[in-house]
């Protein structure tokens, strides 16, 4: 047996924003922008719910849908509407991670828009939570903000998705730093 | 026949930071990674110690100490600072030490690394989607097919077993590319990586070459990318898919059989989660004989797998036909693996014993890479 030195094969990198970056604030006047998937229909119909409950505290609503295609001419067109998307908007709702490639995604744009300063909160489901949080540790921003709901989701029908959608919509104002009235207070 | 585009080129001229200390020479640079102290003659104590490094794969690992992965660095004259990429999620410097210090684990030759260099290059651009491969659910591994003489000189398979069970150097240097995606990239299953099932070419990768001797077709790198001599194509597969026929005699009967057992709708080239998708097939040199005889244009072999590499939209699910729909992808009534024929990349490999070829079916939105290697001063 002999002791000696080895080298470390691994390599991280070094910087890393901590902060969550800025709170929502009130929503009346302001553009939220929700980020949608094509695969995850049950997502749409969340957006759709919360969408509502933002239009109704006086807040434009904008939405843009992503996909999977992020190489080629079909990614540099995604990467042209998702930077459209972002300049039209206050507010950033990124969702959905739900599989593995698509939370790097939904990652991946939400850094984009936090990078931009905006308001950022990334949507995953629970099972990508985790994932979630690594890849935006290793994307540089550990604070990102992300609300989790529960998983599966979008294996159920829409009469079950909703109930979902109200039952977690404090919790998503909360993480975005968001409140409906005027008031600068926070929810919760 | 339609004919399909051509596809992206990767041609222009390769220039290599090489070390350039004038007639005195250099002396090796000094190495910048943490050292560790642990057991150093013991492969299997210094595996169990890497194993809870979070540095290793399962199988024993050599000790990187200095001395190995300094001769490692000797024998390929690159600086061992030189950032080589950036391999997501973690995006950190992918340098030549941390590459040689990876293969010294894994057992891979000196001589190797301007492949692996070259199929990191190819994997790290944005094109190839390394970010989506190292997340997703699915199993995908980077596929590093090798042209050119160098498929010789480093004992790189093309013939029998190509694919996995031929003894020879391709393993570690898989498993080294593996390990650098581990280490570097920072893939690790249940926490960045959400893989489902995995694969056993999560491992060691898959490392072959083209028998370009017995090919009808020009090698692939060269019509891929217009790259003559030694060259890396590196490719998104979900795993490797028999096809067997022991039926067929002519090409277009081969082909048919091909490409219909090719189309299945689980397969992520009919997965309205991809908007599009290539389709790599391999085909043993004696099938490939034949169809080059009677289908001698290789742009109509593509169509022809094509073709028949497709699905009746009717026997989809509704909520499955509907999304492809939206997307444009039931052309009369039939849905395709690829959007267009030249997708469909066909190679040529394997054993003389024939009857078999293999599908890759793709991740999907990965583009193939090709790369030039470009060897060492010393490897001329």
């Amino acid at each position: 047996m002999a002791l000696g030195k080895v080298l470390d094969p691994t390599a991280v990198r070094s910087d890393d924003i901590t902060s969550p970056g800025p709170d929502a604030g009130p929503l009346a006047g302001k553009t939220v922008g929700f980020r949608l998937d094509e695969i995850w229909r049950a997502w749409d119909w969340i957006a759709e719910i919360w969408a509502a409950e933002f239009r109704a505290a006086g807040a434009e609503v904008k939405f843009w849908r992503s996909h999977q295609g992020r190489t080629g001419t079909e990614g540099e067109k995604v990467a042209r509407e998702l930077e459209e998307f972002l300049a039209s908007i206050d507010v950033a709702v990124v969702g959905l991670g739900n599989c593995g490639s698509c939370t790097g995604w939904t990652i991946r744009d939400a850094l984009a828009a936090a990078a931009k300063g905006l308001p950022t909160t990334a949507v995953c489901t629970e099972v990508f939570d985790e994932l979630g949080h690594q890849l935006a540790a290793r994307g540089g921003r550990s604070g990102l903000r992300i609300h989790i709901l529960p998983y599966p989701l979008n294996e159920k029908q829409r009469h079950e998705v909703e109930p979902v959608a109200h039952e977690y919509f404090q919790g998503m104002l909360q993480t975005m730093g968001a409140t409906l009235s005027q008031s600068k207070e926070k929810v919760g | 026949m339609k004919r399909g585009i051509a596809t992206q080129q990767h041609t222009e001229q390769k220039v290599v930071n090489l070390r350039d200390c004038g007639e005195a020479g250099c002396e090796l640079d000094w190495l910048s990674s943490k050292t560790v102290e642990t057991e150093i003659d013991d492969v299997m104590q210094f595996t169990r110690f890497a194993m809870q490094q979070g540095w290793g794969d399962g199988l024993p690992l050599i000790p990187p100490t200095e001395a190995r992965v300094r001769a490692f660095l000797g024998a390929n004259n690159r600086y061992a600072d030189e950032v080589i990429c950036h391999l997501p999620p973690t995006d950190a410097d992918c340098t030549v030490e941390k590459i040689a210090i990876n293969a010294v684990m894994a057992g891979a030759p000196a001589e190797s690394m301007p492949l692996i260099i070259a199929a990191l290059e190819g994997m790290a651009d944005p094109d190839f989607e390394l970010f989506g491969l190292n997340a997703t659910t699915a199993p995908v591994i980077p596929l590093t097919l090798v042209n050119g003489d160098i498929r010789n000189k480093l004992d790189i398979p093309y013939q029998h077993g190509c694919l996995g069970g031929a003894a020879s150097m391709s393993t570690a240097i898989g498993r080294t590319i593996r390990l650098l995606v581990r280490n570097v990239a920072g893939q690790v299953a249940g926490v960045t990586s959400q893989t489902t099932f995995g694969s056993p070419g999560r491992v060691a990768g898959i490392v072959f070459g083209e028998w370009e001797e017995r090919s009808p077709w020009a090698p692939f790198a060269e019509r891929r990318a217009g790259i003559k001599g030694d060259a890396v194509s590196v490719y998104g597969t979900m795993g490797t898919q028999n096809i067997i026929d022991t039926t067929s005699q002519t090409g277009p009967e081969f082909l048919e059989m091909i490409g219909k057992s090719l189309a299945y709708p689980g397969a992520n080239g009919f997965s309205p989660a991809m908007p599009f998708a290539e389709m790599m097939v391999a085909i043993n040199p004696v099938w490939a004989e034949i169809i080059h005889r009677d289908v001698p244009n290789l742009e109509d072999v593509q169509e022809l797998i094509w073709k028949h590499a497709s699905i009746d939209a009717n026997h989809l699910t509704p909520q499955h036909l509907n999304q492809l729909e939206a997307q444009n992808r039931v052309i009369n009534g039939r849905v395709f693996v690829s959007v267009e024929p030249k997708d469909v990349l066909v190679i040529c490999c394997g054993g003389t014993g024939g009857l078999h070829a293999t599908g890759f079916h793709s991740f999907g939105s990965c583009i193939t890479q090709t790369r030039a290697i470009v060897p060492g001063p010393e490897q001329h």
